[in-house]
């Protein structure tokens, strides 16, 4: 705990002491964080492996995109229409992909995702094509580096807590009977397809949250953030920090961008580092950076 | 309380349940018994909802509840245990039996710590008391061995109170020793409770002792009914499924 408050105070100072550079990454990080912590509600509470997230982090985005580009809303007025677009699209979508299991949920969030990918990346009169919507004007808060980077602390904060309530409720305990034991769950009145589907629905909401913040740091959309490689993202960061930790996906968010950021700025084959970054984490420390340093697993 | 008619159930073209038919009188404790694929746990899947029957009804108190699913027939007072000892393995035996107690009641939409649901833990406490388990309430279900964790599964039938309950091999997998333990246990509870029982069980002393009344399945039929003392002299019985041991 005392470590906990240690980081939240270290994150509350630190962009005081940092160049615009390193504030910057270190937003790309909590905004990373809180979509790798939504797909690892998925991941973790459902033990299902979602390949689609992208989509509701990418509805997130062209959401808040397009309500301040086409209809004059302010950037920060957006959030709420974001996370309840992505939600809405994770209805859609979960309704579909939850009653499958296994390697066809898998399949199906992936099907759905490249879908959506396609129609934004040719719609030019909407969405702008593959050029995306460059330019989006977000407002002086969030168009400042330290001014975003504490909004996406916040956001990556109140997921956190949310998540960490959810965890302990009954209902997060409900999420994981479904994952242990569908059969047991069923027989003890438990809906696996409605849990299923809710958990579907809050873990795009996150994730739409997270794209709602992409857009103010690259003051623009693009079609990149439905595609199937940002889902990947999320699962790298999870399994890097440790999926069965609730602060497991944060860390290895940070510790990916970080890790990227400094790589890249010395060679391009950052893609060969994670590489084997990955490999000597899932080989030797299967719990991933949390049981690196010693943390101890959430429940289940 | 629960009746069972002219069920029939085929999977592909294997016919698993032809017409198969039994009632279940409130009170008493009835068994269902036949050799591997008779269709036991078939008819018991069907039983609890988890497969929908191709032809008859099965009605509880009166209702038909073949079409509707598990989750609304366990909460219209039906506790089932199934033939492997399914527990919720990433949880304690306390929250396995919490988490039952919420969702029978359909509760576990509420936004407190489930460790802060005082009138649940205090029941989930004595259900755990009344299987012998209050001692290992604190431990994760994954450690726990298989006499307890089927005592665990017995804990959580339990948490509606219900009026019918529904064990699908209960001794299966324990020892000779444990078996004998078990059956005291389910006889000596279930009687208290005063609890109509339907279940299904290999082990040929444990049915002669603890059922009233028994149904044997052939090759997914009935092939006979009634008192333990009529089933274990009839030839065709004694002949095709209790090896004469008994006879």
């Amino acid at each position: 705990m005392r470590a906990l408050l240690f980081a939240l105070v270290l994150l509350l100072f630190l962009p005081l002491f940092l160049s615009r550079y390193a504030v910057e990454v270190l937003t790309q990080g909590f905004i990373l964080a809180l979509f790798a912590s939504a797909f690892n509600l998925v991941f973790f509470q459902l033990g299902l492996l979602s390949f689609g997230h992208a989509a509701f982090f990418g509805a997130g985005a062209y959401t808040a995109a397009l309500l301040v580009t086409k209809a004059g809303w302010p950037y920060l007025g957006t959030l709420p229409a974001a996370v309840l677009v992505a939600a809405l699209l994770a209805l859609v979508i979960g309704f579909f992909s939850v009653r499958t299991s296994r390697i066809y949920f898998t399949m199906l969030t992936l099907a759905f995702a490249q879908l959506l990918w396609a129609v934004v990346h040719k719609w030019y009169a909407f969405t702008g094509g593959d050029n995306g919507i460059p330019g989006i004007p977000v407002g002086a808060l969030a168009g400042s580096a330290k001014g975003l980077y504490y909004l996406a602390l916040l956001l990556l904060l109140l997921g956190l807590a949310f998540l960490y309530a959810l965890d302990r409720s009954p209902l997060g305990y409900a999420l994981r009977a479904v994952r242990d034991n569908e059969a047991r769950a069923e027989a003890v009145g438990l809906s696996p397809f409605a849990l299923r589907l809710l958990g579907f629905v809050l873990s795009g909401a996150l994730a739409g949250a997270a794209g709602f913040l992409q857009v103010a740091w690259q003051r623009s959309a693009f079609p990149d953030f439905l595609y199937w490689t940002k889902s990947a993202e999320a699962i790298i960061a999870a399994i890097l920090g440790g999926s069965a930790h609730l602060l497991g996906p944060s860390l290895g968010a940070l510790a990916f961008v970080e890790l990227g950021a400094f790589v890249q700025a010395r060679t391009e084959y950052w893609p060969l580092v994670l590489g084997l970054v990955l490999l000597f984490l899932v080989l030797f420390f299967p719990r991933g950076l949390v049981g690196l340093f010693g943390g101890r697993d959430a429940r289940g | 309380m629960l009746e069972v008619r002219e069920v029939t159930k085929a999977f592909g073209g294997f016919l698993a349940l032809n017409r198969v038919s039994l009632s279940v009188e409130r009170g008493r404790f009835h068994a269902l018994v036949g050799p591997n694929g008779a269709g036991k746990t078939t008819l018991f899947n069907v039983i609890v909802g988890r497969y929908r029957p191709d032809g008859g009804e099965v009605r509880l108190k009166g209702r038909r509840i073949h079409h509707l699913p598990t989750p609304r027939i366990v909460r219209m007072g039906v506790g089932v245990s199934f033939q492997r000892a399914q527990a919720f393995l990433s949880m304690t035996a306390r929250e396995n039996v919490m988490l039952a107690l919420l969702g029978l009641r359909g509760g576990v939409y509420r936004g407190r710590p489930l460790s802060r649901f005082r009138r649940e833990a205090e029941r989930a406490e004595e259900l755990l008391g009344w299987v012998g388990l209050e001692k290992v309430a604190d431990r994760v279900a994954a450690e726990l061995p298989l006499g307890d964790l089927k005592r665990l599964d017995i804990a959580m039938s339990l948490a509606g109170d219900p009026e019918l309950l529904l064990l699908d091999e209960p001794l299966a997998g324990l020892s000779r020793a444990e078996r004998r333990q078990m059956m005291d246990f389910i006889e000596r509870l279930l009687r208290r409770l005063k609890l109509t029982l339907l279940f299904t069980e290999h082990d040929t002393d444990a049915v002669l002792r603890l059922a009233d009344r028994i149904t044997v399945l052939h090759q997914g039929e009935v092939l006979a009914e009634g008192e333990p003392e009529a089933i274990k002299n009839d030839p065709r019985v004694v002949e095709a499924f209790l090896g004469g041991s008994h006879a």
